[in-house]
């Protein structure tokens, strides 16, 4: 049985920890949330950093006049260009066979490539760590090879995820945020407490209290404290969640359905007040062992 | 086993013992002292003399700042933070200023080192109303200290030292607030306990506790320690010693 003591109803922790708690769980909730949102989003879409992208130069002319082929010198000023940019690794032309193994499935293998107004594709991989500036590359194309057009899709695909992956990295900061926050803030309301109680654990430590003894006890009351402001926390995040949820179906009705949380999320946001509970646990327990060592 | 009746480890020893608070001189000098198993000292010295301080040392409060002090047949330099709990927990203090919980009453107070200990709620309450009637305080069971008067709270003092009836009783002026009677009562008290076995220590300024029961005198002057051996016989010695003088 865990004995009570510490006359705690006298100190401003029972205020203070829940409110913390509350705040804690409140904002990580939503950032978990958040983030498992996004990721499941990622993950419908399927694709990852891809690093490359194509440059076309079309078998008709700029006024839509098709020609006999695309000229040589085009084609290597648009590899010239492309080669000269910051951020590309490398450029070139889709061969005729390859152009022929694409076709294939759909025109079969007897195929005369030459006879149909193909465009030139060039396959540009980019570095995804330095992409290059697309709208230089794109402007430059424009003034020398006009006809030739960029498909940056991928690419700009590409950033939307490096993006994404930011604000996922941020979520996980401002969770290692909150974890550092709310144990600075266990330890010191906690040492608040022990001086307000020095009188009596010294005493009880006088008496024959073993360090577990004294400990226990407060580990045990933070972690009711905590847990308690962390349940509230908890149903008003969840509670935020489901009133934006509720308008964003609306404003995102395709959108909406790849966000659901599977049950393993759903486990790990309802479990938040348990682990904050646990985490208070700890560092309380720690935090009093480490201020009785001040009596003999 | 030629060994075997040597279990009278003595209760404490003090070999060379100086003490000195942090910033301060030596308050106690050169201590040697044996208490032996089922003794019984008064403690005295003049107001300062370093009583309360020698008190300190046995209940582990401090360690000595030079000598060596040996409680149990153990080395106290030697002590994890473990083995030191399990020698309070064989020491009761009656404190000079009793230091009970305000935010406890007279039962909780007096209960503590037994739950400490983790003894059954039915034995604690058995045992812990037995302690307050005999003390006087039946009424008071439930009475929080700050509604008691001085001497009442010195025997919940007194009663939570005891409660757990502990190998060596340590009680600092635990007379001072009451009437000589009420005095003799409560000595007597730790004498039940003193004949049970335990080493009792009582620091007083009550010459005449001292005299009536005349067991041997702990003399602090000015840091040092003096043994003044058992005067049982004094009084009966000076009256012979006077009513030979008449005769003369
Ligand atoms: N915690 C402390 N820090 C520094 N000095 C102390 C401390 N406790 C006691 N002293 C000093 O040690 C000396 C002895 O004090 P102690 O309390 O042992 O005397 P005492 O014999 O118990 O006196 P009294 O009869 O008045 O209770 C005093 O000079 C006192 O000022
Ligand atoms: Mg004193």
């Amino acid at each position: 049985m865990i004995k009570k003591d510490i006359p705690f109803r006298e100190d401003t922790a029972k205020y203070f920890l829940p409110w913390m708690s509350f705040l804690m769980v409140f904002i990580a909730v939503l950032a978990l949330t958040g983030g498992f949102k996004i990721q499941n989003i990622l993950n419908t879409w399927q694709i990852g950093v891809s690093g490359s992208m194509t440059v076309q130069i079309p078998a008709y002319d700029a006024q839509g006049k098709s020609r006999e082929a695309v000229l040589d010198e085009e084609i290597e000023q648009v590899l010239t260009i492309l080669r000269s940019s910051e951020g590309v690794l490398g450029a070139e032309v889709v061969s005729d066979e390859q152009m022929k193994a694409l076709m294939e499935p759909w025109m079969g293998g007897e195929l005369d490539i030459q006879l149909l107004p193909l465009p030139k594709l060039i396959d540009v991989s980019v570095d995804a760590q330095n992409l290059p500036n697309l709208t230089t590359i794109k402007s430059e194309l424009a003034k020398q090879v006009p006809s030739a057009v960029l498909d940056s899709h991928r690419i700009w695909l590409d950033s939307l995820l490096k993006i994404i992956h930011m604000v996922i990295e941020l979520i996980s900061f401002v969770l290692v945020l909150l974890i550092l926050t709310a144990t600075f803030t266990v330890m010191y309301s906690t040492n608040a407490s022990l001086s307000v109680h020095q009188p009596v654990i010294a005493l009880i430590h006088m008496i024959g209290a073993g360090d577990f003894y004294i400990a226990i006890q407060y580990a045990y009351r933070n972690l009711k404290l905590i847990f308690a402001g962390g349940c509230f926390g908890l149903l008003a995040s969840i509670g935020l969640v489901f009133l934006i949820s509720y308008f964003t179906r609306y404003l995102f009705v395709d959108f909406y359905p790849n966000a659901v949380l599977d049950t393993l999320q759903w486990g790990l946001i309802l479990s938040v007040p348990v682990w904050v509970g646990i985490l208070g646990f700890i560092t309380t327990y720690l935090t009093v062992l480490k201020y009785l060592k001040r009596f003999l | 086993m030629i060994q075997s009746n040597k279990l009278t480890n003595p209760v404490a020893e003090f070999n060379g013992v100086f003490l000195r608070y942090p910033g301060g001189h030596d308050v106690l000098k050169e201590i040697q002292l044996t208490l032996e198993p089922a003794s019984f000292h008064f403690l005295t010295g003049e107001s300062g003399a370093g009583k309360t301080s020698l008190l300190r040392l046995l209940y582990l409060n401090h360690l000595p700042s030079k000598g060596r002090i040996r409680l149990f047949g153990q080395a106290v330099d030697t002590l994890n933070r473990r083995q030191r709990t399990l020698i309070r927990r064989k020491i009761g203090v009656v404190f000079q200023d009793f230091q009970l919980l305000e935010h406890l009453n007279a039962f909780d107070n007096v209960a503590l080192p037994l739950r400490i200990e983790g003894v059954r709620e039915s034995e604690v309450k058995r045992h812990v109303t037995e302690l307050l009637a005999w003390v006087g305080l039946e009424k008071q069971l439930l009475a929080y200290p700050d509604t008691l008067s001085g001497g009442e709270k010195q025997r919940i003092a007194i009663a939570r030292a005891v409660i757990n009836r502990p190998q060596l009783l340590l009680a600092d002026e635990p007379t001072g607030n009451v009437d000589d009677e009420l005095a003799k009562r409560l000595l007597y008290l730790f004498l039940e306990l003193n004949k049970l076995g335990t080493t009792v220590v009582i620091a007083t300024h009550n010459k005449q506790l001292i005299k009536h029961f005349g067991f041997p005198e702990l003399h602090l002057k000015e840091g040092r320690l003096e043994v003044i051996p058992e005067n049982k016989y004094m009084d009966m010695a000076m009256k012979l010693f006077a009513r030979g003088e008449k005769h003369d």
